[in-house]
């Protein structure tokens, strides 16, 4: 199953959004690749949404450009840009069955009805909701409805969808399963994946890259262990995982909690040696997290696997804390 | 485990008891009256209901009234269509400029409304006075004292009825479904006609409904600007009361309309939820 | 129906309209008739009657001040009772719902004579007791047993003065005619009196009008229908002459001397075959104030009485001595004068009171 005509790269030359003074796209390039799964991951108010509303049509541009397999879309109105698109909370139409739903975008293209039977039925398989085709929307479950917005706006083979916080409204354990669903549905149809989302761990599972967003201007871009091994900026570190944060030499670095070394005080072994006091620490079943107070630093977060044994250091315990020099990254100023 | 007992009767009714019997007294008392006179006066029959396939001037006002509501009903819909869609567009303070001129107008008196059709639309009035000036026109065009004059006169009055649910429906509207179908390859049309029509549709039928009934008691419009040559059911009725004394077919008239309008609202109901329809919207 | 605002506004509207045009009771018959069937606004704020004093139900408005001061007040120096109001409009239907509800709250109605004739015979009223009455204080054949005129008003017609340059309309036939008098003209809505010009207009003596050749009056009623337009109230006849809806229009004969004064005469008054149409006062069965209301009937008859109410209403006199006691520049207005009375014809209200229902119907039918 291929996308039909283009073939799905994207590129986007500058793009920028003012509204009056706000600027909230800031001279964004980014080019995506024809079956990539790009997400786009930021706090609420980076420009994300935006960025996607202006690649599906439904926002115009103040500046740049948009380019589909080298031609400008900037012009062409949302409805034959052929890109599908799955809204944060579903959009489906509620006065239509599951089917009529997925056939619509086959239907307004007057499609032939043995054409858009087959392919409704292919895409029901897809999202395994064949048994649920005669239903309403308001008759399934969010997972459920979620999958009708995916099978739909597949249907009519677009070369990229556009995903708008799709997972927002499900809950923890069911979000994980469809990111899983989603992920697989994106290797079978080859379609390019444009993904927001404000969820770092939606982003890292699912995506080929992320770009970090921040007030409306890149942070970051590149592949998930990319940035979380090494985050260029303090807020690529902490927004994407939890960091802490040395300053040594006139330099900030950023070192992941898993990567610190725990050991009762005096048992330290390492070049990056610190001491300090356990504050706290909490059982998280996986892992345990310690809340350690250094002297001339900011309280330091350290994970230790619990499986690795060697017991639980007590709060008001002095302990050391040691890395390997590959393990403090070297922040942009 | 032990379900604690219901008590037969909820004590909120005992509260709202005396409100029952009052709108009992008040309200379906006087309605069985006029079923009762329909059936005795002016002797006990069914003569009156009878006189509706013998009298050929009653078929003609039910017929005129008929006529004159749905053409009503159907305009003002339309109209309060397109003013609830320009609405629900407009920028939330214009919104509100919109409504509250729409509000005003529920506020102005018919007869002031009726007598200001006749100072604009009129033999002399302002349009045709100004076609003629103009030229346009040699003869004054009949607007008024007709039935083009009556139908003027009720949408005018009814359009702001016929908006409010429509609107209520469209607020109620996902904005992402709209875009969600232009993201699908719907046109603007295709999107109007398969998605928000649809998806209003409990406003237009309430708003219709609610039209239509009211267009039925219609009384001052059609007298003034019919001319005399529009007689609708309500204006018939009051005369049957008031100056002929044939209370018999006047009843039997009333009751006629308030079955035709439960009728009208069963029929309804099994095309959908009539809680829909006037509990306003759901999404 | 319309809510009860609504009723009021009209009753209020009409009221406002009654002063205006300084007399008008038709115009009230029709609204109201707007103010809805069974409409409890309309019946609401009755004056209680009790004996000792008598309730007048009239149309409110100048008419309330003007029966006061040409009747109530001799009335109250005589006997003693007080005058009051019930200013709701005394419409057949009213007064037969108030006698069969049992409770009556008004001594005596401003209505028509033929209303005397229709709720006489279903007993909804008392006699008059022409012991206290003066049957000859009236015009010959307007004392019934239920009713007594008390003053006259008259169907006439006004026309354009500048739509007729070239020779004026002067009788019903001229009205009726389209082809000599091109435009479009305006009868009353419910049937009275446009019967009856439709006969004198289609050549039947105005003293051989009755009974009502209802077929004949009809036809030519619609030999005009696509040129007519219909009017139910006073004030809606008078707006449809001054805003030039009309070239030719059907009018209350003192209405229309009103419009002539306002308008300096561009638009005049045809006293010639005008209908003239009984008042009459007449008495719930079962009044509250019990004979004594025969008085205040009686009183009503006196010359000063009865040239009060026409300096304050424009209504005609009944009383032939008050006729006779009239002006010069008031004589050519009331109908029944030396001068008027050969030219005019006389409303038959046994005919109308046998009949209203029937013709009322027809003449909704024939026009709509």
């Amino acid at each position: 199953m291929t996308a039909l005509g283009t073939s799905g790269t994207l590129h986007l030359k500058s793009l920028t959004k003012r509204y009056g003074a706000f600027t909230a796209v800031d001279n964004v390039d980014l080019q995506i690749q024809r079956g990539e799964f790009l997400t786009l991951l930021g706090p609420s108010g980076s420009g994300k949404t935006t960025i996607l509303m202006m690649l599906a049509g439904f926002q115009d541009i103040t500046s740049g450009d948009i380019l589909l397999d080298g031609r400008s879309i900037v012009q062409t109105p949302a409805e034959k840009r052929n890109f599908g698109m799955v809204f944060q909370g579903y959009a489906l139409f509620p006065h239509m069955s599951v089917r009529e739903n997925i056939a619509y975008p086959l239907s307004v293209r007057k499609r032939p009805k043995a054409e858009i039977d087959a392919r409704v039925g292919e895409m029901l398989e897809l999202v395994r909701l064949t048994d649920f085709a005669h239903r309403l929307p308001n008759e399934m479950s969010g997972g459920q409805q979620q999958r009708v917005a995916l099978a739909r706006a597949l249907c009519f083979a677009p070369p990229v969808l556009l995903l708008d916080e799709p997972l927002g409204a499900l809950d923890k354990k069911l979000r994980v399963e469809v990111q899983a669903q989603l992920k697989d549905i994106h290797q079978r149809v080859g379609t390019t994946f444009v993904y927001v989302t404000h969820d770092q761990e939606e982003a890292l599972s699912m995506s080929d890259r992320i770009v970090i967003l921040q007030q409306g201007r890149i942070e970051q871009l590149g592949t998930p262990s990319d940035l979380y091994q090494r985050p260029r900026t303090a807020f690529a570190a902490s927004f994407l995982g939890k960091s802490n944060f040395l300053h040594r030499d006139g330099a900030t670095y950023a070192l992941r909690p898993e990567k610190i070394d725990l050991s009762p005080a005096g048992k330290g072994s390492n070049a990056n040696l610190v001491s300090g006091t356990v504050l706290s620490v909490t059982y998280f079943g996986s892992q345990l997290k310690y809340q350690i107070a250094v002297p001339g630093m900011e309280a330091v977060e350290v994970d230790v696997d619990a499986w690795r044994g060697g017991g639980t250091m007590a709060v008001g315990a002095d302990v050391d804390l040691s890395w390997a020099d590959a393990a403090a990254v070297r922040l942009d100023e | 485990m032990i379900a604690p007992a219901r008590p037969a009767l909820n004590p909120g009714w005992i509260l709202v008891l005396p409100f029952l019997l009052l709108v009992g007294a008040l309200f379906i008392g006087p309605i069985f009256n006029v079923l009762w006179i329909s059936v005795t006066d002016p002797e006990p029959g069914l003569g009156n209901y009878t006189a509706l396939f013998t009298s050929g001037s009653l078929v003609k006002i039910l017929w005129t009234t008929l006529r004159v509501c749905v053409i009503c009903t159907v305009i003002s819909v339309i109209l309060g269509y397109c003013i609830a869609y320009a609405m629900v567009h407009a920028a939330e303070a214009k919104r509100n400029k919109m409504l509250s001129l729409l509000l005003v107008s529920f506020w102005i008196s018919v007869l002031v409304r009726t007598f200001s059709w006749l100072m604009l639309l009129g033999r002399n009035g302002v349009v045709n006075n100004g076609l003629e000036a103009l030229g346009i026109i040699s003869a004054p065009i009949g607007f008024m004292r007709n039935e083009l004059g009556v139908l003027i006169g009720m949408v005018h009055y009814m359009v702001p009825y016929a908006v409010l649910p429509i609107l209520a429906s469209m607020q109620s509207i996902d904005g992402r479904v709209v875009q969600a179908s232009r993201s699908l390859g719907a046109t603007g049309a295709q999107t109007f006609w398969r998605v928000y029509l649809p998806l209003t549709r409990a406003g237009v039928v309430a708003a219709a409904l609610l039209v239509f009934i009211i267009n039925l008691g219609f009384y001052v419009i059609p007298a003034v600007l019919g001319g005399g040559k529009v007689l609708m059911v309500a204006e018939y009725i009051s005369v049957q009361v008031l100056v002929t004394l044939q209370w018999g077919t006047a009843a039997m008239l009333a009751a006629l309309i308030l079955f035709g309008v439960l009728a009208l609202l069963f029929l309804m109901s099994r095309f959908m939820k009539l809680g829909t329809v006037f509990g306003g919207a759901k999404a | 129906m319309h809510d009860k605002q609504f009723m009021r506004e009209t009753l209020l509207e009409g009221a406002k309209a009654f002063q205006a045009g300084k007399m008008e009771r038709r115009s009230f018959l029709a609204l109201c008739g707007m103010a809805g069937f069974l409409a409890p606004s309309v019946l609401a704020g009755r004056a209680e009657a009790a004996a000792g004093e008598i309730v007048m139900w009239n149309w409110g408005g100048q008419s309330e001040e003007c029966h006061t001061s040409a009747i109530g007040n001799a009335f109250t120096a005589e006997t003693g009772m007080p005058l009051k109001f019930d200013t709701s409009g005394p419409l057949q239907g009213k007064i037969k719902e108030m006698v069969d509800s049992g409770n009556v709250t008004a001594d005596v109605c401003d209505a028509d004579l033929f209303d005397a004739v229709a709720l006489g015979k279903t007993g909804h009223l008392e006699p008059i007791d022409y012991a206290v009455v003066d049957k000859t204080k009236t015009i010959d054949g307007y004392a019934l047993e239920h009713g007594i005129s008390i003053i006259l008003y008259g169907y006439a017609f006004m026309y354009d003065t500048e739509a007729y340059p070239d020779g004026a309309p002067a009788n019903w036939a001229d009205f009726f005619d389209t082809a000599k008098f091109p435009g479009t003209r305006s009868l009353y809505k419910w049937a009275n009196g446009s019967l009856e010009a439709a006969l004198m207009a289609d050549g039947v003596a105005k003293d051989a009008l009755y009974p009502l050749d209802m077929d004949r009056a009809l036809a030519k009623v619609k030999s005009i229908k696509d040129s007519s337009i219909y009017w139910g109230s006073g004030s809606e006849a008078q707006q449809m002459i001054v805003n030039g809806e009309v070239t030719l229009g059907m009018i209350w004969q003192n209405r229309g001397r009103s419009i002539e004064n306002d308008t300096n005469g561009r638009f005049k008054l045809v006293m010639n075959e005008a209908l003239a149409m009984p008042g009459a006062y007449i008495v719930p069965k079962g009044n509250p104030g019990g004979p004594d209301v025969m008085k205040f009937i009686a009183t009503a008859q006196s010359v000063p009485a009865q040239l009060d109410l026409f300096a304050c209403l424009g209504m005609t006199p009944t009383n032939p001595e008050a006729i006779a006691a009239m002006s010069e520049a008031d004589q050519p207005y009331s109908i029944t004068s030396a001068a008027n009375m050969p030219n005019i014809a006389l409303n038959d209200p046994t005919w109308w009171g046998e009949n209203t229902d029937a013709a009322v119907n027809a003449f909704l039918e024939a026009i709509s």
